[in-house]
């Protein structure tokens, strides 16, 4: 019994230590919108927390920002959906982990006079969503064919090797990416073949083995998409250790600090860049409009492109689109 | 037969909230002498060999070691003191060698700085361990051997060799003989007559009336949280004993005279 | 009550002479990379024999091999840390923040211009490792909390701090990469600095564990706690060392990391912790305490990552390779519970 109590004790202060550095109190009178996401600390959307500050606090906006920190999870995302509902706020920006899973919490925040969001990615019927605005992931994958065929100077008739590095078989900006890579390649660069593809479950250094892995088994590879900032970190860590910089081309994603300095130094041939900030900023402004004001947005759906960033895109540029972190 | 006196504690007493454990007890031990310490369940037994090792203070009275007072306010410095207790539930641990058990919480460095890190001098305290249980009357095995691989009456031998090895002054023994096979207890009651003639003092036990009349020179009852009956080993019979401890004969009367 | 008769009734002839050969773990598991490597190399067209392979096996060692050392001595002691991967990512985070913010070192010092920064970026993630293995000694002896519920608090609280502290962003200091590059020709050579720097621990955590005091009542207490105390062990201060041990092993481990990363991330040891006890128990530890050897856990480490290599060699689903790792680990534990009930009933 005392016992128990104690670990209870234990285990509700880490938790309340956890949330306390997630949440911040604000007045009530303020416009209230809740951003909620799964997998919180991913840099995405540290970035698009940036974005999401910025223009709460330009249109007075209290900002209730929450999600697991690190699990990409339905099951861990319904249940902060639904306590966030309970707070009653006016307006919720929500990043559905899952299209099915997520419906009925939406549906409950809508039915509840709440005027709902999505971003990033959607729930299965957007008939009640007010918006729903992403970034072109397939688009960022066809870039990256782009800039390593390139960066390999693609000549019709030869063969090239090529491998992707995911970090999970079901991630769905991980799956949209892949397609519109192969899709691409299809379609311009039918030499180069996808020879193997694996997983890092969101860990760097395996991330980095399974790039070695691959160095020795394909001695002749010509170019690796590495699909998410993850898969960057490991797969330029990977390289540098092999001393194949410049000589297998790698085209990473995520703009983060440290991935547009490798960019800078030539690790990376390209780093494809969301803009997630942006993403956020709209949702809040379109949500803001429509409580505010009772505008409706021009159109439902926005796709807010991605972007290649080489070592010859302007210095200005590869600012904006460094994701800032927190 | 007389002893000369080792350890003594005089009119001790010790309450539970209001239960009283032991009540106004006093009692000698003499080197080379074996004092059986019976009674019934919840007549104090426990509470005075907790007294006696060190485990428990007591609310009043005097403990004396070699006639000189002690405060034991650790097992651990009765154990210094040269005062060692085999608890029944302690054991061995199963994973080291007999000699590591052996020589457990008094490990023999090796020379120099390696030994100031803790490294050990493993082959010494092997044949020491070896050479201490052969003198005491344990020659079964070789140290080296993990003491999971022996069998029962083999680990309870090698606990008490291990007891009686490191005692300087008393071993104080409770239930050395429990769950032991006729043959084994034999032993147990062979190492525990080595002791004797190390001179030991020795405080043994038990619920087991024939080991306690076999091997102790004296024999103190214990009912009730008093010392209801001291007195030579000779003077009992299975049947008397029984009679002491159960209350069947009283003695408190003859007692106070 | 055992008897000295039932040893006669043991199998004999050569089916036993064999079964008592592999009731050695170590023996065991170095015939089972024996027999992985030759499997994977003919599957893989000889490409798995490439001393580079040795190389790619070797750096993923490193990266657990240090937290399985610790989670070696923890499980002997009969506890479990489930907090050592968080302390990995918070370790490498917490380096790379002082290295940068701190001492101004930022990520265009490289090569050896590295050197100190490094060093002093190893201390300070010993230290955080420390810190943690502090917090969970506290919670253990102090505030008497099962070691898997304690770590497991301290593994949410550390991957937190990690996040919080980076911005969930790797944070890329200084960076010497010939560190964890074979040295010389790959081709030729499958060892690195970081690798025989790695192994230089090992020796020394393996002759502390098995020829030192520390060691000896880490085992004492994990056989028999009542023993232990009986003897004069003050166990709660011995726990606390482990669990520091623990925590600076895991440190070094965040260091490894972030040297093979060239920045500290809070996510480099995400699941880190499974993998270091699912090491130790195919290395033959007991998680009832009381077992377990360091050569068993270099060689259970070994043969984890000869397995995840070889799959992707010879092109196995990655999702494979997870169902692979579990049946190892059930195989060990089922090795374990035989020899169990094998010298049990001697």
């Amino acid at each position: 019994m005392n016992r128990s109590l104690k670990t209870m004790t234990a285990v509700a202060a880490a938790a309340a230590l956890s949330i306390g550095f997630v949440s911040a109190g604000h007045a009530a009178t303020q416009t209230k919108i809740a951003f909620v996401m799964g997998a919180e600390a991913d840099p995405f959307f540290q970035a698009m927390k940036v974005g999401a500050q910025a223009q709460a606090t330009a249109s007075n906006v209290n900002l209730v920002w929450q999600g697991d920190p690190s699990h990409y999870d339905v099951q861990t995302e319904v249940p902060i959906v639904d306590s966030v509902i309970s707070q009653a706020p006016d307006g919720l920006v929500l990043i559905p982990t899952d299209p099915t899973g997520l419906q009925a919490s939406s549906d409950k925040a809508v039915a509840a006079g709440i005027q709902v969001a999505n971003v990033d990615t959607h729930v299965a019927d957007l008939s009640k969503v007010l918006t729903f605005i992403t970034g072109d992931n397939g688009d960022g994958g066809a870039k990256a064919a782009d800039a390593i065929a390139g960066a390999i100077k693609y000549t019709k008739g030869k063969t090239y090797q090529v491998v992707v590095g995911l970090t999970s078989k079901t991630a769905t900006t991980n799956v949209a990416r892949l397609d519109g890579f192969k899709a691409q390649i299809a379609k311009k660069y039918p030499g180069i073949k996808i020879k193997d593809v694996a997983y890092s479950a969101s860990n760097p250094q395996t991330a980095s083995s399974n790039v070695n892995n691959w160095l020795t088994k394909y001695p002749n590879l010509s170019g690796i998409f590495a699909i998410d900032g993850t898969n960057a970190s490991g797969a330029a860590a990977a390289l540098q250790s092999k001393k194949l910089v410049g000589k297998v081309a790698l085209v990473g994603y995520d703009a983060y600090p440290a991935n547009v300095a490798l960019l800078k130094k030539g690790v990376f041939t390209a780093l494809i860049a969301q803009d997630p900030a942006a993403e956020a900023r709209l949702a809040i402004k379109t949500l803001v409009a429509k409580i505010v004001n009772g505008k409706n947005p021009a159109k439902r759906d926005v796709v807010i492109p991605n972007v290649a960033l080489t070592k010859s895109t302007s210095a200005a540029n590869l600012k904006k689109y460094t994701y800032v972190a927190n | 037969m007389s002893f000369e006196t080792v350890y003594e504690v005089r009119n001790v007493s010790k309450r539970y909230g209001s239960v009283v454990a032991l009540d106004d007890a006093s009692l000698k031990i003499g080197a080379g002498e074996v004092v059986g310490l019976v009674g019934d369940n919840g007549a104090g037994k426990s509470t005075l060999v907790k007294v006696l090792s060190g485990a428990h203070q007591p609310d009043g009275g005097q403990i004396l070691l070699d006639g000189e007072e002690h405060v034991w306010h650790s097992p651990k410095i009765a154990l210094e003191a040269g005062v060692e207790t085999l608890y029944q539930e302690s054991g061995l641990a199963p994973h080291l060698t007999v000699a590591q058990n052996v020589f457990l919480g008094r490990e023999i460095p090796v020379k120099g700085i390696l030994g100031k890190m803790g490294f050990l001098a493993r082959k010494k305290m092997a044949a020491d361990a070896e050479a201490d249980l052969e003198r005491i009357g344990i020659a079964f095995a070789s140290s080296g051997r993990p003491v999971s691989a022996l069998s029962g009456g083999q680990r309870q031998a090698v606990a008490i060799g291990r007891s009686v090895t490191w005692a300087r002054k008393v071993i104080i023994l409770d239930e050395p003989t429990n769950h032991l096979g006729a043959r084994q207890a034999g032993e147990v009651l062979h190492i525990i007559e080595n002791a004797k003639k190390q001179g030991l003092g020795v405080v043994f036990i038990s619920h087991t009336l024939p080991h306690v009349l076999q091997v102790c020179d004296r024999i103190v009852v214990l009912r009730l949280g008093k010392i209801v009956k001291d007195a030579p080993a000779s003077f009992f019979t299975n049947e008397t004993l029984l009679g002491y401890i159960t209350g069947a004969i009283q003695t408190l009367q003859e007692d106070a005279e | 009550m055992t008897d000295s008769k039932q040893d006669q009734l043991k199998p004999a002839g050569i089916g036993a002479g064999i079964a008592k050969l592999f009731s050695n773990q170590s023996i065991l598991l170095v015939a089972v990379i024996l027999v992985l490597g030759i499997f994977f190399s003919i599957q893989s067209g000889g490409d798995f024999a490439k001393v580079m392979v040795f190389n790619n096996i070797l750096t993923d060692w490193g990266s657990i091999i240090l937290l399985a050392v610790g989670q070696t001595l923890v499980v002997i002691s009969g506890g479990i840390d489930l907090s050592v991967g968080a302390t990995v990512s918070l370790s490498s985070v917490v380096s790379a923040f002082v290295m940068m913010n701190v001492f101004k070192w930022d990520g265009t010092i490289t090569g050896d211009a590295a050197t100190v920064p490094l060093l002093v970026g190893t201390l300070i993630a010993v230290l955080t490792g420390a810190a943690v293995g502090v917090v969970n000694a506290i919670l253990i002896n102090v505030a008497k909390i099962v070691p898997f519920i304690a770590t497991l608090a301290t593994l949410s609280a550390a991957g937190g701090l990690a996040i919080i502290i980076s911005g969930g962003q790797p944070l890329q200091g200084p960076s010497n990469f010939s560190l964890i590059s074979a040295f010389g020709d790959p081709r030729l050579n499958p060892f690195s600095f970081m690798i025989i720097a790695v192994i230089v621990v090992v020796v020394i955590a393996g002759l502390f564990i098995h020829k030192a005091k520390l060691g000896l009542y880490t085992y004492a207490i994990g056989s028999n706690t009542f023993a232990a105390r009986g003897a004069g062990i003050n166990v709660e201060r011995h726990l606390t060392k482990v669990y520091v041990l623990s925590g600076v092993f895991a440190g070094l481990g965040g260091m490894y990391s972030y040297i093979r990363l060239g920045a500290g991330s809070p996510t480099s040891g995400s699941g880190m912790e499974l993998y270091a006890i699912a090491a130790t128990v195919i290395g033959g530890a007991s998680l009832m305490g009381g077992v377990g050897r360091i050569l068993g856990t270099v060689l259970g480490t070994l043969v984890l990552y000869t397995v995840q290599s070889g799959l992707l060699m010879i092109n196995v689903s990655p999702d494979w390779k997870q169902i692979v790792v579990a049946i190892l680990i059930a195989g060990a534990v089922a090795v374990q519970g035989f020899k169990f009930t094998s010298k049990r009933s001697k």
